[in-house]
């Protein structure tokens, strides 16, 4: 056997071991109940509730911005973001919420919101000149 | 169904368009079937070969004009604006300036895929030209790919379920949408959807057409591959291959770094590098080039490494489609922030990366045999054995990137065998999941490349050589001067964990060790340079990115303000907002930081930011205006974008951006709720005295006849008039006194008044209704005034002395050349008391209009109505009720305004190491590009 193939099983080894410990950092997503049994940060997926209130006062505070999300088990958590509020965030469809839950709130570290495509779904805009 | 004659719009370029469509395709694949037999007929020496790559050329020849053709068709009806195509309709709008056109072009999936298209057809016709024996192999895989990309814009429907092929990017609005409107056979549609706000800049014009050219070119290697493996000419692809995957390198890497540059200097990422899976996606292929770069050099050189170098090949073109993939197919949907949106194409995806996946690998197992390799084992003291290792690590940092970034593809592939499978989510951080082990890669490669630069290929000797050892000790003082330099620059750069300090010892050992090699070994030698400059950019750029990514330093998240008045304040709790009122300065790292003004554009609003570094003595030793700005949609209703600024140094950035506004300027509808919920109190002010409200002193100092306010701006024609009030906080130094001035503007026949504002004092003033009752309550009485002759106005006498023609126009505000006053005396009959008033009359364009002149002491004001040039006589209004004191009515609120921006500030120190580093590193790779040309060109 060369050394090459050693060399090249070793790196296999290796690669196995750094995957599997990487794995390590994926992790299921998370609802808020199972946020509320774990102290960990979980990612959690759901839909912001356009009703409920959206509180953001950048006066009282710049980093705080608050409002309400429904999760995929449909539970619904004030969620607490430490950030100003992002633009155009009415219109998300869905939100990937980072953090863990503090009492009754999630109190979110990373948000990723998914926007609808600017057409889709979107009525067209045209008139008629006649 | 009855055919409709639509007469507003323009078939003919869609036709021509249609037509080019099929017609690549068809040339395509033609071409790529021609070539197949040319080469086939190469292979086994047929008579045929050149017919069939004449056949081959002129099908690939129609395909590429083709090509051609349709992107000149697409922009014709861009820039035209034929709104009735939906692809000119989705991208292009009215306000769309003409320079964003191209941009908007490859906004679309299908303007992208003919980009690629478009560099892939050129390409090869440069091979067509250039590339002799290889031209039919070669063209014959380049061909079967462009088939496979026109098929994606064929926009085609088959079989029973309508199974769509491709996605046209000609195809007319009222094909997409059924709407009534399209029953009128003379509809027209007015204007589009424009671009996405976020891609209006120049970046998003030369960005995409460098990446995707650095796309493209991994075809050109791949070809070459399955060029070698097909002719079984092991050897000898290997040479004309070099040096455009030396191109392909330097391109794709420039696309790259060009991305980065987009999103620091444009995006409000706030940095350059996200690890985002679009990123990914796109370094992945170059890692493995850069890899099948070495294993090349080495099997030319060496004759090792042959079927490493097949293979990275290959896997660096299937990557780019399985990157393709991943950001056009919607798959990463969650994960990603800017990838495409679907398309319907994800099945013609799959068969096209599962087409090249298959013959590559097919390739490879029928050639194993015949591939050679040498019987000697590598030397561990030559230079091919250290530069294969390095491949390896490349490979398999590229792994450990392919893993994490794929997750979303397991889910969907679990979720399709079983639907309840749980899906996995990306790492919690992952630019820390990310950052972990790539680590180790840069740490290895910084090694690596600073030893085995030195070898030498086929060194069996080792120790027992003199130039071994004598590079030994070159190695060993390198390694020394790193380790200090490494202790040294803790001073500059705060390393906060051991593995830091590792990269960084092996960044700067690659720096010295490859400069030493530069000057000592190759002496300064042009021809040898392209390798130790591409490792010292590499050492430098990972130095650049420590430096400014563990030194970056978010001083908006660390205000004066916050930190002293805060009980138990927590840095970590510190968000990295924060809120700066106008006017108000805030200390902000080593700034003192003031948001100064805000100027309007266009659709843009720039905030001028001020930054100001003192020394001890509060002296201004470094000053500079930062201006952030955010872009609202056309009708100012919504914001679209906001884009940063970014003060350079060579030494450091300071980024600035708007994350938030006063919600009643985010959205201009709150604007009114706002005024409504003031909490206005009215006040009157004799001029010259001074009043108390709540909070200030407010004196009325006099007033301006050419006033400028918060609110007011000047226009033509206006008759304006401001009240001076001066304002100072109760309980503060007077010399902190501000101005306000709020308005009494004619314009037209209208006369209204204009607030002002005091940003930080939170004081907004305006003229109360009962000024203006005031101004009504006067009764005045016309009089016909004869030059000389006395008129009796109560108690007053009145006399028209004779026109005034020298009037300080300036001092009125008056822009007009016909303007004169009446010089007017005065006396008091009882008193006897003389006085002067010149009440001025004047005319702007068709309106005529006067300026009035008080003798406020004896409650008497005039007004020049108009001169009567047929007698000489002039007509005055006089009102002898004025009130004796001058005041004001106005009304002030307090404590009630809201001016201010929400912005982030950080500092990136050492930056431009990172910029500096990267692109040494793509010149080290142009200039081998040039060298292995000059070379592949001399041994042919």
């Amino acid at each position: 056997m060369k050394a090459t193939h050693i060399i090249i099983v070793v790196v296999i080894a290796a690669a196995v071991g750094v995957l599997v410990m990487a794995s390590g950092d994926m992790s299921a997503y998370a609802t808020f109940t199972d946020a509320a049994s774990t102290q960990n940060t979980v990612k959690v997926v759901g839909q912001l509730s356009k009703d409920k209130e959206m509180y953001y006062n950048p006066e009282e505070d710049p980093n705080f911005f608050s409002f309400f999300v429904k999760d995929e088990e449909g539970v619904e958590k004030k969620v607490i973001l430490k950030a100003a509020k992002p633009q155009d965030f009415e219109k998300s469809e869905s939100i990937v919420l980072t953090g863990a839950m503090k009492g009754d709130e999630f109190v979110a570290t990373d948000m990723l919101m998914k926007c609808p495509s600017k057409y889709k779904d979107e009525e067209i805009r045209i008139k008629s000149q006649s | 169904m009855e055919q409709i004659n639509y007469i507003n719009e323009h078939p003919l370029p869609g036709q021509i368009g249609h037509f080019l469509i099929l017609l690549s395709f068809v040339g395509a694949l033609l071409s790529s079937v021609a070539y197949f037999f040319s080469t086939q007929h190469q292979i086994k020496r047929l008579s045929r070969e050149r017919s069939w790559k004449m056949i081959g050329r002129v099908a690939f020849a129609a395909h590429g004009i083709s090509v051609f053709g349709i992107i000149g068709v697409i922009f014709y009806i861009m820039v035209n604006k034929y709104y009735e195509y939906w692809y000119v309709f989705e991208h292009v709008s009215n306000s769309l300036s003409q320079r964003y056109i191209l941009s908007a072009f490859w906004e679309g999936q299908e303007g992208s895929f003919l980009l690629w298209m478009f560099w892939h057809a050129v390409l090869g016709f440069v091979l067509m030209f250039g590339a002799k024996k290889w031209e039919a192999p070669t063209l014959a895989v380049i061909a079967l790919v462009q088939t496979f990309l026109a098929s994606m814009i064929l926009g085609l429907f088959f079989g029973p379920d309508d199974v769509k092929i491709g996605s046209n990017p000609l195809v007319l609005v009222r094909d997409v949408q059924n709407i009534p409107l399209f029953s009128n056979p003379e509809y027209q549609i007015p204007d589009g959807q424009g671009l996405n706000a976020l891609l209006q800049n120049y970046w998003m014009t030369i960005h995409p057409p460098t990446l995707f050219l650095g796309f493209a070119s991994t075809i050109v290697p791949f070809a070459y591959a399955i060029a070698g493996l097909w002719t079984r000419q092991h050897k000898s692809w290997l040479r004309p291959m070099l040096p455009w995957s030396l191109f392909s390198a330097a391109i794709l890497g420039l696309g790259i770094l060009m991305g980065g540059a987009w999103a620091y200097e444009a995006l409000s990422f706030g940095g350059y590098w996200a690890w985002d899976p679009v990123e990914n996606m796109s370094l992945v292929p170059w890692l493995v080039l850069v890899a099948g770069v070495h294993t090349a050099l080495i099997a030319k050189n060496t004759g090792y490494s042959i079927r490493s170098t097949y293979l990275f090949m290959m896997l660096t073109f299937i990557l780019i489609v399985y990157s393709t993939f991943l950001t056009r197919s919607g798959v990463l949907g969650d994960t990603s922030v800017h990838a495409f949106t679907e398309m319907g194409l994800e099945w013609q995806l799959v068969l096209f990366l599962a087409t090249f996946l298959i013959l590559s690998i097919a390739m490879l197992i029928a050639r194993r045999k015949s591939i050679p390799s040498p019987q000697r084992e590598e030397s561990a003291y030559s230079k091919e054995f250290w530069m294969f290792i390095g491949s390896l690590v490349l490979i398999f940092s590229s792994v450990l990137i392919t893993f994490t970034t794929s997750i979303p593809v397991y889910n969907k592939v679990v979720q399709f065998f079983s639907p309840d499978a749980v899906p996995l989510s990306a790492p919690e951080d992952a630019v820390a999941h990310y950052n972990k082990y790539q680590i180790w890669i840069a740490v290895l490669i910084g090694i690596f490349s600073g030893i085995t630069q030195f070898l030498r290929y086929k060194d069996h000797k080792g120790f027992q050589s003199k130039y071994f050892r004598k590079i030994s000790i070159h190695i060993g003082i390198a390694a020394l001067a790193a380790l200090i330099l490494t202790f040294v620059s803790k001073y500059m750069i705060n390393m906060n964990a051991w593995q830091y300090w590792v990269l960084m010892f092996a960044s700067i050992f690659t720096v010295l060790a490859n400069g030493d090699y530069l000057m000592a070994i190759a002496r300064g030698n042009i021809k040898v340079a392209a390798s130790p400059i591409a490792h010292i950019g590499f050492g430098i750029m990972i130095i650049g990115t420590m430096a400014s990514g563990l030194n970056k330093e978010i001083i908006s998240s660390r205000t004066m303000m916050n930190v002293d008045l805060i009980e138990g304040f927590d840095a970590k709790d510190a968000g990295d907002n924060v809120l700066l009122r106008k006017n108000l300065p805030t200390q902000m790292g080593d700034y003192l930081v003031t948001y100064r003004s805000d100027t309007i554009i266009r659709q843009n609003r720039y905030f001028q930011i001020d930054y100001k570094r003192l020394n001890d003595r509060d002296k201004v030793i470094e000053e500079f205006t930062l201006e952030p700005n955010i872009l609202y949609d056309r009708q100012f209703s919504k914001i679209e974008a906001s884009n940063p600024s970014t003060k350079h140094y060579v030494h450091r950035d300071i980024f600035t951006h708007i994350s938030a506004l006063p919600k009643a300027e985010m959205e201009p509808r709150f604007a009114k709720e706002l005024e409504d919920s003031l909490n206005y109190i009215k006040y009157e002010i004799r001029l010259g005295d001074t009043i108390k409200t709540k909070n200030f002193h407010v004196t009325f100092a006099g007033y301006n006849a050419n006033p400028v306010s918060a609110y007011y701006r000047p226009r033509q024609g206006d008759v304006a008039k401001g009240a001076i009030l001066r304002v100072f906080q109760k309980g503060t130094d007077t010399t902190l006194v501000r101005k306000a001035t709020p308005v009494i503007v004619a314009r037209g026949n209208a006369e209204y008044g204009v607030a002002d504002k005091i940003p930080e004092f939170k004081f907004k003033v305006k003229f109360s209704d009962d000024h203006f009752n005031q101004e009504n309550g006067l009764n005045y009485q016309q009089y016909e005034l004869k030059e000389g002759t006395p008129q009796r106005v109560g108690k007053f006498e009145v006399t028209f002395e004779g026109f005034e023609r020298e009037i300080d126009r300036e001092k009125y505000g008056i822009v007009s050349e016909i303007a004169v006053g009446a010089r007017l005396k005065i006396t008091d009959t009882e008193t006897k008391e003389d006085t002067i008033a010149v009440p001025i009359f004047y005319i702007d364009g068709d309106r005529t209009l006067n300026i009035a002149e008080e003798v406020r002491e004896w409650g008497v004001k005039f007004q020049f109505a108009r001169p009567n040039p047929e007698t000489g006589d002039i007509t005055v209004l006089v009102a002898d009720n004025l009130p004796k004191e001058e005041k004001i009515i106005v009304e002030i609120a307090e404590n009630a305004l809201h001016d201010y921006v929400v912005m982030q500030a950080i500092v990136f120190p050492g930056i431009n190491l990172f910029w500096f580093g990267s692109l040494l590193m793509l010149i080290g790779l142009a200039m081998g590009m040039w060298q292995r040309y000059v070379e592949a060109k001399r041994m042919a």
